[in-house]
């Protein structure tokens, strides 16, 4: 059996691509994907230990994770649409109306 | 005790049914009439559904349910929810305001389409926060969070067509995302430590843990997941925006409602499942939120002492607010007799903030509706015009400020006091000198308001009785909130305190 440890090294790594996609994409639709690798690695976490915890609560909330997820998406891109059809880009550093 | 004896214990939860149910019946109205600009039918379910839910929540507090006197809070679905005082206390908080959102929504959204989309979206995000008072378990809290936050990013973004309100809900939901990523990673590194996620499992396992490290991180994520949803600093920085670009109803509701939910779910967890005398020394959250609460507070209020636009500036002071609001996690102590009271202190702070911070966002949806500009020179003169909303917008402004005869004054007093009694004098010297701040730039719109000669002629040709009815509404809750609050900070305190039972 792979060690506790692994996991939550590869679900921090997972995390950290994904802040780093955040804090380096400007592309609104590689921002919700970097934002999907964070909540990924926090999924990782949850199997990796609820087996090792022996109990299903962090499967679950994997599971309900997923379908936040989806929701989320869901709105992420209403919100990416109507900008777009705003501002013709969907980069998020040029919808500046107002101060950053 | 007829509740808790009588009728089922589901029913607990009635304040927050209520509001699920009219989202529903509004989701209902829409199908069967989908171009329906009967804005008075729809405005009218949502004001009876909210005050219905306000009327649940009045009634199970003073009846006790749930309650020290009888037996303690009623939990729910395997411990996944619990109604306790604190969680009816916010509920009334959470009714009010959005009454009081969709009663100033009726005028501001005169001749847009969607908008059952929009009271449906209010009423499911009231739901969600409603929720998050009574989440007891991590899951619940988290899938409350997002139920309460996904309604708002499309509501700030509401206006399509105004590029503000676009770039707004863009900016929302950007940070949006990220913090309630950064906050699931927080669950999943504490469920890691603990292999729980109840709160009471979760203080269970942390006491004594190996683990310190993981949970330690898990537990500064968490933090960091709820300085999003109440505009603290490092998770503020789209407060101003989506403030100012939101539809100013909408403004009123987040920052009052959706900052209140934040401190309730934060208070529950922080004292429940990460509690102090349960949880590894090497773990001290309180410290950082005195550091979160005096950055907080001096970087809100300096901040709006130099904004020009009204609007912005409200932003700012409610981040500031939420500074004073976050004393009531920061001036705990393990094992103090204390604790209850400042948190209690907190919890009626934001009861207050929602009456007079809810007033004085509609006031601007007021002045958005009469197409006045947004800075503090074309306020100039507005109090000969309209009197009795600018009357009310000074109360709120004094209020907010906290001079002495308002609700605002009483429940500062009360926070300020309960953080030297617990010993910690130097967060209430810092909230003081904070709020003498603040009277600068509240003033300014009250002497605009009054004293400065008009610079222009004002088109107030309409007089929107809802947005007027909103705000006098508001005016009143600051007011009356003067006489009843001995009751109000009794109920809270004794509410808080059961938490550190």
């Amino acid at each position: 059996m792979v060690p506790a440890e692994w996991y939550l090294l590869l679900a921090a790594a997972v995390f950290c691509i994904g802040l780093i996609g955040i804090l380096t994409r400007r592309n609104a639709l590689l921002f919700l994907m970097s934002v999907e690798l964070m909540l990924n690695a926090a999924n990782i976490n949850f199997v990796a230990f609820s087996y090792q915890w022996g109990n299903v609560t962090g499967q679950t909330f994997g599971l309900f994770t997923m379908a936040l997820a989806a929701a989320e998406v869901a709105i992420g891109i209403g919100i990416i649409l109507v900008l777009y059809r705003n501002f013709d880009d969907i980069d998020v550093t040029k919808a500046t109306t107002m101060r950053w | 005790m007829l509740l808790q004896s009588q009728l089922p214990n589901s029913l607990a939860l009635a304040p927050v049914l209520v509001l699920a149910l009219t989202a529903l019946l509004l989701l209902v109205v829409d199908s069967i009439d989908p171009d329906s600009t009967n804005s008075a039918a729809l405005a009218g379910i949502s004001v009876v559904g909210a005050l219905t839910s306000l009327g649940f929540a009045g009634w199970f507090l003073s009846a006790g349910t749930g309650q020290v006197s009888t037996g303690g809070g009623i939990s729910l679905y395997g411990e996944a929810l619990v109604v306790d005082g604190m969680a009816l206390f916010f509920m009334a908080i959470f009714a009010s305001v959005t009454a009081m959102v969709a009663i100033g929504s009726y005028d501001y959204l005169r001749g847009k389409p969607h908008q059952a989309e929009f009271y449906t979206l209010v009423m499911f995000a009231a739901t969600g926060m409603g929720l998050m008072a009574a989440a007891n378990s991590l899951a619940t809290a988290f899938v409350a969070l997002e139920l309460a936050s996904l309604p708002s990013y499309a509501l700030v973004a509401f206006l399509k067509k105004n590029r503000g309100s676009v770039e707004a809900g863009l900016k929302y939901f950007l940070i949006g995302a990220v913090s309630s990523a950064v906050f699931v990673f927080g669950i999943s590194l504490v469920y890691a430590a603990t292999g729980s996620m109840v709160f009471s499992d979760v203080a269970e396992a942390l006491n004594g843990t190996e683990f310190v490290g993981v949970a330690g991180l898990g537990v500064l994520m968490i933090a960091g997941g709820f300085a999003f949803k109440t505009a603290s600093v490092p998770f503020h920085f789209w407060a101003p925006e989506a403030y100012e670009g939101a539809p100013a109803p909408i403004s009123a509701f987040l920052s009052s409602a959706s900052k209140a939910a934040g401190f309730a779910v934060a208070f529950r967890v922080f004292t429940e499942a990460f509690a102090l005398s349960a949880i590894p020394a090497g773990i001290d959250w309180v410290l950082l939120f005195q550091i979160l609460a005096v950055v907080t507070m001096t970087l809100g209020n300096f901040a709006a002492a130099t904004q020009e636009n009204v609007k912005r500036m409200l932003a700012y002071s409610s981040i500031g607010h939420a500074g004073y609001a976050l004393i009531g996690l920061a001036a705990l102590s393990a094992g103090s007799a204390q604790n209850g009271n400042v948190m209690g202190a907190s919890m009626a702070h934001l009861l207050v903030y929602g009456f007079m911070n809810t007033g004085a966002f509609l006031f601007i949806a007021l002045t958005e509706h009469w197409d006045i500009g947004r800075r503090f020179e074309d306020f100039n003169g507005l109090g000969s015009q309209a009197p009795v909303a600018c009357a009310a917008m000074t109360v709120f402004m004094f209020s907010l400020a906290g001079l002495p005869p308002f609700g605002g004054f009483f429940s500062k007093y009360f926070l300020f006091a309960g953080a030297i009694g617990a010993g910690f004098w130097w967060l209430a010297a810092v909230g003081a000198v904070n709020s003498a701040l603040s009277l600068f730039y509240y003033s300014r719109v009250v002497k605009a308001i009054w004293i400065e000669d008009p610079s222009g002629e004002f088109q107030i040709t309409s007089k929107p009785i809802g947005l007027y009815a909103a705000v006098m509404i508001a005016a009143l809750g600051t007011l009356v909130l003067l006489p009843g609050f001995g009751p109000v900070i009794e109920m809270a305190q004794t509410a808080a305190t059961a938490l550190f039972a």
